[in-house]
């Protein structure tokens, strides 16, 4: 490989100064791959088109599911509606939506054996190791941007914008509900990322996609499971469930936003680590094999 | 494969000790306590009933109008009420012209804590009425103070609020049964509250005293007080007089029927 770059550019071809591709090329690469997969495109649309399934069926419900929170109101207010599909979408559905792509994107070559054909293309380990990662977190942003305007849009348009009881007993008016509605989404964000590097450990070490995407999802569910037992609450702020419950602050009154703060550390802390370990086992990897 | 085992047994075995080490060093560091859930659980109740009462077309009722004040207690007298758990009971008690506090001066709301300091408080349907409600045109619409959900803030005040409620004796019992030689019981509870129930119940059948019994009882407990003296055959009728100096009682007399044995 070093014998090929090392090479004179052929002349006549291109007059552009030769240089070492930067992240850019195997970004754009990485993106259309991507955007071939059909597992991807069925994710984005399903994240489009479920969110009216459910809130069709749950606004049609008699018995309004008053468990959850904000339940108690969400056959009557479309923002009850939204955040209790947000409540139900961070038990798993957004680290499984994250995963599907995550948890695939490094295994995908091991599964395919082409780890040797991308790495002979002129690109580093280290560019290639973040132009998937970016990839997959671009993917995580653009799947929960998606699944919040529909659930949102839908549950508006069904159930509609009535003023919303909060989490304080206050009444908040129709604009500010909307405001905070989609603050609480967009809160998400950090422990979903979080969630993409976890699938993106996973998916170096096992090189198996299926542990990439599934694993996430388990390990969610038993933090989700140990985080909500009494007794053990010393643990809650190094789950990285945890911060998917930060938004509770928001309809409070007055607001709160330590768990917020909180959540964006742990979130943080858990990618850095993540990704670290990622990207050790990827550097040291003998890749010599098909 | 076995490199695989390894490496899962390894990181299991690090999430474990870890897991141990953060319970073991933090002890009891629950932020569901209960200082915070007095504070929270006023807040959202004055709330949602000053929107009840806007419901139903009255006015004057705000949520600082109620004053409303809370005790809360988890699971009787001998835990700590610290942590999360469907065993939360909170005394609350409010200015409401309309709807006066009943005699022992407040109401019991049960409520379901969550780890994530969020709960679900349910009020005693005579005092915040029931499931729905109708409203100042007649509807019927869902009652917001029925069951209602809070959350509070796991940073917020943790210096006790000092707001203290007696606990309430009732008489369990709905028939006197003496057995073959008029021996006979009378079945009481104490509630939650501040101190338990202490006192004496003045027993009489007819004109006839009985004797008092005195009576000492740990908040959230039952007990059966036996009568001081046999039941005369042919009563029909036995009154109790509840005499409370811990707590609070029943105010009037309580007569119950005598059932043959």
């Amino acid at each position: 490989m070093s014998a090929l770059t090392a090479q004179p550019a052929p002349t006549g071809s291109r007059s552009v100064p030769r240089r070492r591709p930067g992240l850019l090329a195997p970004l754009r690469w990485e993106v259309r791959k991507l955007r071939a997969q059909v597992r991807a495109k069925a994710v984005l649309i399903g994240a489009l088109v479920l969110p009216v399934i459910v809130v069709v069926v749950i606004h049609g419900q008699s018995r309004p599911p008053k468990d959850t929170l904000f339940g108690r109101f969400a056959t009557v207010n479309g923002f009850a509606l939204a955040l209790l599909v947000l409540g139900f979408a961070a038990q798993w559905v957004l680290p499984l939506l994250t995963a599907v792509v995550a948890g695939d994107v490094f295994a995908s070559e091991d599964q395919h054996g082409t780890w040797k054909t991308v790495l002979t293309r002129s690109t580093s380990r280290g560019q290639l190791f973040w132009a998937k990662t970016l990839t997959a977190s671009g993917f995580a942003v653009l799947v929960l941007a998606v699944l919040a305007a529909s659930t949102i849009v839908s549950s508006l348009l069904i159930v509609g914008h009535q003023p919303l009881i909060g989490l304080s007993g206050q009444t908040i008016p129709a604009g500010e509900a909307l405001r905070l509605v989609a603050a609480s989404w967009a809160s998400m964000l950090p422990a979903m990322l979080g969630f993409t590097c976890l699938a993106i450990l996973l998916s170096v070490w096992s090189r198996n996609p299926a542990v990439g995407i599934a694993a996430p999802v388990v390990i969610g569910m038993v933090m989700q499971l140990v985080g909500a037992l009494g007794g053990v609450e010393a643990i809650r702020p190094f789950l990285l469930t945890t911060p998917f419950e930060a938004w509770h602050g928001f309809f409070a009154d007055p607001h709160f936003t330590g768990p917020l703060t909180e959540g964006l550390i742990t979130s943080a802390v858990w990618c850095a680590i993540s990704l670290g370990a990622a990207y050790v086992m990827l550097r040291r990897r003998d890749i010599t094999g098909g | 494969m076995r490199r695989t085992i390894l490496v899962i047994l390894a990181a299991l075995v690090a999430v474990v000790a870890l897991g141990s080490a953060v319970i073991a060093t933090s002890g009891d560091s629950s932020t569901v306590t209960r200082p915070r859930l007095e504070r929270s659980l006023t807040t959202t109740f004055a709330n949602v009933y000053a929107e009840q009462a806007r419901i139903q077309g009255r006015t004057g009722v705000t949520p600082a109008s109620l004053h409303a004040q809370a005790m809360c207690d988890k699971a009787g007298a001998e835990n700590k009420d610290v942590g999360p758990g469907g065993d939360w009971n909170c005394l609350m008690s409010w200015t409401d012209p309309e709807v006066p506090m009943p005699p022992e001066g407040y109401g019991k709301f049960e409520l379901n804590v969550h780890s994530n300091d969020c709960y679900t408080a349910a009020g005693p349907s005579k005092l915040t009425g029931f499931l729905t409600m109708t409203d100042a045109r007649g509807r019927t619409v869902t009652n917001p103070a029925f069951e209602f959900d809070g959350c509070f803030d796991p940073h917020s005040s943790n210096t006790p609020t000092g707001v203290v409620f007696p606990s309430l004796l009732n008489v369990a019992s709905t028939v006197v049964t003496p057995d073959a030689h008029g021996r006979a019981g009378l079945q009481v509870t104490c509630g939650s509250g501040d101190q338990g129930c202490a006192g004496s119940v003045a027993v009489s059948a007819g004109d006839t005293k009985l004797g008092t019994i005195p009576f000492r009882l740990a908040e959230e407990s039952t007990a059966t007080l036996p009568l001081p003296a046999a039941v005369p055959a042919g009563t029909s009728e036995v009154t109790f007089s509840v005499r409370v100096d811990t707590g609070a009682g029943p105010p009037k007399p309580v007569t119950l029927p005598v059932q043959g044995p």
